[in-house]
């Protein structure tokens, strides 16, 4: 069985080749070369997500503009009619991928973490205006997808959009001072408002076991407690050996106040000394055994 | 040889020397005949050799030739590669040993004027003394084997310790490090367990154990001078046998290192000369600093380096000199110097004159530029055929015993590049000093005032940007006093230097690369800035400015110019601190907001009272996932930029709780944030400021660090390595130079830095870095600063260090542990690199691909390879710094529309250097949006690749294009490999996140062609050539 042969994959997704434009830079190769892009119907509870195409592997720099153009090519071909709304989730280059926002605070997401969906990368949605829109599109996906073994020469040749030498250069350029007081304004007013709101709703609602009301200063997000919580986190100290954190009567305890301390001092460094002779006893066994004590080498 | 073919007076003009000869002659003449009639001669080979290069010395070796066929004898013993030296000796005390004293003639010559007394012939009269002394020797040291338990495992460490550092028992005074080997290196540990010490007192006792007996000898060695304050002396056959007299240090010195036999009258050094010994010692005193760390483990340092190996790694500056004088009786006219009788007789040999003579020259010259001077005579032979009567050397092209010499260096980097050579003062009659300076220099000697109102004979030297003052110096010294043709190469020394760019600044071409000034215009353009925001009446008031650019550490690749926009360092970063506030909100996004609003007021207020300061705002990219951090950029008027950023005391917290709040498949790129975000925020603080504090003690390190970054960068690999990461392990041959000296030179320490990099075996050993000055360089400081004079004990040396304690240092090798046992690869982490101010040792190597990691190793591996089989030549230099594209699974040229090497401030090799000047920016364009007009757009290019092929590719392309891009840097190149996971058929998941094309109907596999394509159309009008395989 040939590539061509394939039109849809057994999980159900429907194979969608391209033909690629050719490049100037690229060496010419007998056969067009293809993309190939999956799509499956979309199943979801979500109200939001209904009459939805769930596409895999788009081609680069894909936006709704292609999709309306690529679904308007396919049904003149076959006879049809849909119309697609929206490319949903689409973020070719990850970075939205975390949401820092929502991950430091709930006060500025707009949903509620739990609910956050994720799609994978290299996936997105497209929304159609109704179920009659998908259900065309979808009936003629399916014949377009068994063109290629047919006749390969009436694939669809997809145009990316190819960003110029300027795209890339206006990345340097420095941001609009207007707009930029003008965005944080805005957003710090939202900021502020919910910070209040969201301190109002604590002071008033904490009430604990006993029915007593947990009274909350107005400036509690003391630093203090949480960092102990996070502190662990830190990836740095992931790999240390965690020692007990020095209590404040050790701090202030003098080391060599009695005889025996000191002599304790010594017996230790003394013995640190020792245990690393023996580590290197060890070593050097290990290194005999690795033939990596040959100097003449 | 028996005591009868001796009369008294044949040590006297070479008599016994020639009797030896004849006696040797006739022996293997005789040794053959009968070789021939036991039928070994057709396996055994004789040939003639000058025993430990003493040409005084003559010996018959006896070797086995390789076996060949079915002809092979029980008794050939070619397999042990041992082979027989035969020598001759004369009977103990043939002849008087007082008339050989080191300070007598024995070889008398005639002279025209008798009051003129003859020279004394040290080498001679050791050479016949010590042919009388085999056996009173054998017996001395077989007594003190017997008594000492240890002796012969201290005699093996001692001789293991030689060998790794090139020492033998050779003489030292035809070059080579010699006349210390072995019987040497025993003879003294004999003469310490007698005594030793000032009073006699014994240095090292019977009891001790190996260790200790080698500890004392090289603690001897490094403590006690044997050359210009003092000797030793000892008694190896004493005349009263029951009570031997104890060896003594005595405080006279003979300015040639001595350890003197008072039963023999032999000197057991002569072999030595002061050069080789001052190496030895200062050998001897880096091994003490080694065996007295308890902190880090110097096994290997101490004996299992071969640190002799390649002479561009030990030494800083290697100068071949070719001494082409033509015929035999031209001699005399091409040497500048005469070799006549007197010469003769006190050095016996050419080739000893003129070693002794280029030293001397050299370290007249060089003073206190350098530290020490070896001298090698490349293909000096001391073997020759049995049908011979001597040597015969015809390759040099001369009619010496050797093809050229080389002058090996170590630098003393903080003196080296001085410009004047100063000599004796100025005074109304000449003193012979100032005779000798001036007859030594000629016309380069001149007269100068100073500040201070004195006037010296001094000589000026100007710099230059690809060569160090003393390439220019050893040139004219040993053109005037060795030969006028001598012909000097610094080739590969030049070809180093060149390959650091070169600034586009006034007489940059005559800067050496010591010379720091472009980055103390930087900083001084900082300064001014920093007094300007500091008094800036903000609602938060500022708590401190940090400069953290790489500049500020003299590590930039290219050196600060003036409005050099384009290139990717020219911004350097600044992280700007408020006064502590409760009020910062706690939500990254907001902080972020906050953050920007301040230094949009400070942007105010600087336009409002600075007008000849420009600013603007960008977006930062430089922490993952916070797409929210904006940056304020500032010009000065001085044409230098600043990025400022906020740091707050929130920060850290909102991240870790990022980390705590994500789910756990998100864990890992969180960390990653977090961990970008300390480096760039936390850690570059500290790390800019040890960098910049040590850096002033090494002051090789900012060239070094630079060249090592242009190297990467030629190799497609900085985009994956942080700077700081780059900076630690190019500083690695600098605060850890054991078992070789601290680098002296650009190419000495790069090669280091590579051949570090080529044997560190990052899967076992971590890298450990002690980020502190040379111990040296600390007790200067607190010398002065305390009064001179003022003596500091060990223990508060100690306390003052900064160094890592044993605590430290094993936690950190802890940390290494733990790491090893979640990794015990390295397929996450490789380069675990940590210091003091990161002991975590993943700060700045996490996230690097493993195939890159295993890429710097093996590039380095080819490279120290290369170089020590081809040794330094152009051609091997210029392939150090060619990328291997061929290794790739493709490759993408591309190009700019405009070229960005001048403004860059980068200057053009070419002979017009004023035209590329005028293109270069002198000033910055009006309307700040032109400014992107000359900024790299293949580096978005990549970015964004980077971005969307994560998970299939690694991409690399160059960073400074206008360093690496060519003639005009407009080029550069995108590499890629496939990750091994994706070159076979994959199931079909929806979250498989790379492009892909079916095979059948379950299963899929990368799509190359449709990648390429993307790629193709991504890069468009630069994408110029695509090459896949």
């Amino acid at each position: 069985m040939g590539i061509e042969d394939i039109s849809a994959m057994k999980n159900g997704f429907i194979v969608v080749p391209f033909k690629l434009p050719d490049h100037k830079a690229l060496p010419k190769s007998q056969e067009a070369s293809l993309h190939f892009m999956f799509a499956k119907r979309h199943q979801s509870s979500n109200s939001n997500e209904s009459d939805c195409l769930f596409l895999v592997n788009l081609p680069l720099l894909s936006n709704i503009e292609h999709m309306k153009k690529f679904v308007g090519q396919l049904c003149g071909k076959y006879d049809t009619v849909s119309h697609v709304e929206e490319l949903l989730y689409n973020d070719e280059f990850g970075l939205h991928e975390v949401d820092l926002s929502a991950l430091t605070s709930d006060l500025m997401s707009s949903t509620d973490v739990n609910e956050k969906r994720y799609t994978p990368r290299n996936t997105a949605l497209l929304k159609f205006v109704d179920a009659a829109s998908i259900n065309n599109c979808w009936n003629a996906l399916k014949k377009y997808s068994n063109l290629h073994a047919k006749h390969p020469n009436e694939l669809f040749e997809w145009t990316y959009t190819t960003p110029s030498f300027t795209t890339f250069v206006n990345f340097y350029k420095p941001l609009d001072i207007d707009y930029l007081k003008e965005d944080i304004h805005t957003h710090m007013a939202i900021f502020e408002q919910r910070e209040a709101q969201a301190q109002e709703d604590v002071q008033s609602s904490i009430v604990d076991e006993d029915g007593f009301t947990l009274v909350v200063g107005k400036n509690t997000k003391s630093l203090n407690s949480i960092r102990k919580k996070i502190l662990n986190k830190n990836p740095l100290s992931k790999h240390e050996n965690k020692a007990k954190p020095i209590s404040n009567i050790d701090k202030k305890a003098k080391k060599d106040f009695y005889r025996f301390q000191v002599r304790e001092r010594k017996k230790q460094e003394i013995n640190q000394l020792l245990s690393k002779f023996k580590e290197d006893q060890e070593r050097i066994k290990v290194m005999k055994a690795k033939r990596k004590f040959n100097p003449y080498t | 040889m028996p005591k009868e073919l001796f009369e008294k007076k044949d040590f006297l003009n070479f008599r016994c020397l020639h009797k030896r000869s004849v006696y040797l002659a006739y022996l293997t003449h005789h040794l053959l005949i009968l070789l021939k009639k036991d039928k070994l001669d057709s396996f055994l080979q004789l040939e003639y050799s000058y025993f430990d290069n003493d040409p005084l010395l003559p010996i018959l070796r006896i070797s086995c030739s390789k076996p060949t066929g079915d002809s092979l004898s029980d008794y050939n013993f070619y397999k042990t590669r041992f082979s027989i030296n035969l020598l001759i000796g004369f009977p103990y005390k043939v002849f008087e040993p007082k008339k050989l004293l080191p300070n007598r003639n024995c070889i008398r010559i005639a002279q025209e004027s008798k009051e003129q007394s003859l020279p004394a012939t040290p080498l001679y009269n050791f050479s016949v003394l010590s042919s009388s002394t085999h056996e009173n020797y054998l017996k001395y040291l077989y007594k003190t084997k017997k008594q000492t338990e240890s002796f012969v495992e201290a005699t093996v460490l001692g001789r293991l310790w030689l060998q790794q550092r090139g020492f033998s028992s050779n003489m030292s005074h035809s070059g080579s490090l010699g006349g210390f080997g072995t019987f040497e290196f025993t003879i003294l540990m004999a003469a310490l367990l007698n005594g030793g010490g000032i009073n006699s007192n014994k240095i090292l006792l019977h009891g001790f154990s190996s260790y200790q007996l080698f500890k004392g000898v090289i603690k001897y060695l490094a403590t006690m001078d044997l050359c210009h304050d003092g000797h030793l002396q000892f008694h190896s056959n004493p005349e009263n046998s029951s009570s031997s007299p104890a060896s003594k240090y005595i405080d006279e010195g003979f300015q040639t290192p001595t350890l003197f036999d008072k039963s023999t009258k032999v000197n057991i050094l002569t072999k030595m000369t002061v050069s080789s010994y001052q190496i030895l010692k200062e050998y001897a005193g880096e091994t003490l600093r080694m065996l007295n760390n308890v902190v880090q483990d110097q096994f290997s340092n101490i004996f299992l380096t071969n640190i002799s190996r390649f002479d561009n790694l030990k030494y800083d500056l290697c100068y071949d000199v070719q001494l082409p004088l033509g015929k035999y009786n031209n001699l005399e006219t091409s040497l500048a110097a005469t070799f006549g009788s007197m010469e003769r007789v006190k050095f016996i040999t050419l080739e000893n004159f003129l070693a002794h003579k280029i030293t001397n020259v050299a370290r007249y010259a060089l003073g206190d530029r350098i530290k020490y001077i070896q001298i090698e005579m490349v293909g000096q032979k001391s073997d020759f055929p049995i049908t011979k009567r001597k040597v015969y050397s015809n390759t040099g092209g001369n009619h010496f015993n050797f093809d050229f010499v080389r002058v090996k260096l170590i630098v003393n980097p903080s003196e080296c590049d001085k410009l004047v050579t100063k000599g004796p003062a100025h005074s109304e009659t000449m003193s012979t000093e100032a005779a000798v300076f001036k007859n030594f220099w000629g016309i380069k000697s001149s007269l100068r005032r100073f500040k201070d109102g004195s006037i010296t004979h001094c000589c000026v030297w100007s710099t230059s940007s690809s060569e160090p003052i003393i390439s220019s110096i050893v040139n004219f010294a040993l053109q005037k006093h060795v030969s006028k043709k001598a012909q000097i190469s610094n080739e590969t020394i030049k070809k180093f230097h060149n390959f650091l760019p070169l600034p586009n600044l006034p007489s940059s071409a005559k800067t050496s690369v010591l010379n720091l000034s472009s980055f103390f215009n930087l900083k001084k353009s900082f300064d001014d800035l920093y007094k300007i925001i500091f008094q800036m009446k903000l609602p938060l008031s500022v708590k401190s400015i940090l400069p953290v650019g790489s500049a500020f550490r003299y590590t930039s690749l290219c050196q600060p110019v003036p409005f050099a926009y384009s290139d990717p360092d020219f911004f350097q970063d600044v992280i700007l601190e408020f006064e502590t506030s409760p009020k910062w909100p706690d939500e990254i996004t907001s902080l972020e907001k906050a953050k920007t609003a301040f230094l949009l007021k400070i942007q105010e207020e600087l336009s409002a009272n600075s007008s000849t300061y420009r600013s603007f705002f960008s977006r930062d990219e430089s922490i993952p996932y916070n797409l929210e951090i904006v940056t304020l950029n500032i010009l000065t008027p001085e044409g230098y930029g600043f990025k400022f950023r906020v740091l707050t005391e929130r920060d850290e917290i909102l991240y870790l709780r990022a980390i705590a709040n994500a789910r756990n498949e998100l864990k890992p790129e969180l960390e990653t944030t977090f961990l970008k975000f300390t480096a760039k925020y936390l850690a570059s603080v500290r790390h800019t400021r040890t960098l910049e504090n040590i850096s002033h003690s090494y002051q090789f390190y900012s060239p070094v660090v630079r060249l090592f970054k242009r190297w990467l960068d030629t190799h497609l690999l900085l985009g994956h390595i942080t700077d700081e990461l780059a900076e630690l392990i190019a500083i690695k041959p600098f605060v850890d130079p054991a078992p070789y000296f601290i680098p002296g030179s650009l190419e000495n320490g790069f090669l280091k830095v590579l051949k570090f990099i080529s044997q560190w075996n990052w899967k076992d050993d971590p890298l450990i870095l002690d980020l502190v000055k040379p111990e040296d360089d600390i007790r200067d400081t607190f010398e002065t600063s305390i009064g001179a004079g003022s003596e500091l004990d060990s223990k508060t040396m100690k306390k003052l260090s900064e160094r890592l304690t044993l605590a430290q240092y094993k936690g950190i090798q802890m940390n290494f542990t733990n790491l090893r046992n979640s990794d015990p690869n390295g397929t996450h982490l490789q380069f675990f690199v940590a210091s003091k101010n990161d002991p975590s040792g993943i700060l700045y190597s996490s996230g690097i691909p493993l195939p890159i990691a295993t890429r710097l190793t093996a590039l380095a591996k080819v490279a120290v390879n290369l170089l020590q089989t081809h040794g330094l030549n152009q051609q091997t230099i210029n392939l150090l710094f060619t990328p291997g594209l061929k290794d790739y699974d493709f490759v993408v040229d591309l190009r700019t529309p405009i070229g960005l090497k001048s403004s860059c401030g980068i200057l053009s090799a070419t002979e017009f250097k004023n035209i590329t000047n005028d293109q270069a920016p002198s000033n910055f364009p009006e309307n700040l949006n032109d400014l992107s007009e000359k900024m790299d757009p293949t580096y978005q290019l990549v970015k964004y690749l980077n971005l969307k092929y994560k998970n299939s590719l690694i991409l690399s392309s160059r960073k400074y294009i206008g360093v690496n891009g060519g003639e005009k840097g407009d080029k550069n190149v995108i590499t890629g490999l496939i990750k091994p996971l994706f070159k076979g058929a994959h199931k079909f998941r929806v979250n498989l996140d790379c492009n892909v094309k079916p095979v059948d109907d379950e299963n899929v596999i990368l799509n190359k062609e449709a990648i390429f394509h993307e790629i193709a159309a991504f890069g468009n009008d630069m994408v110029i050539n695509f090459e896949t395989d």
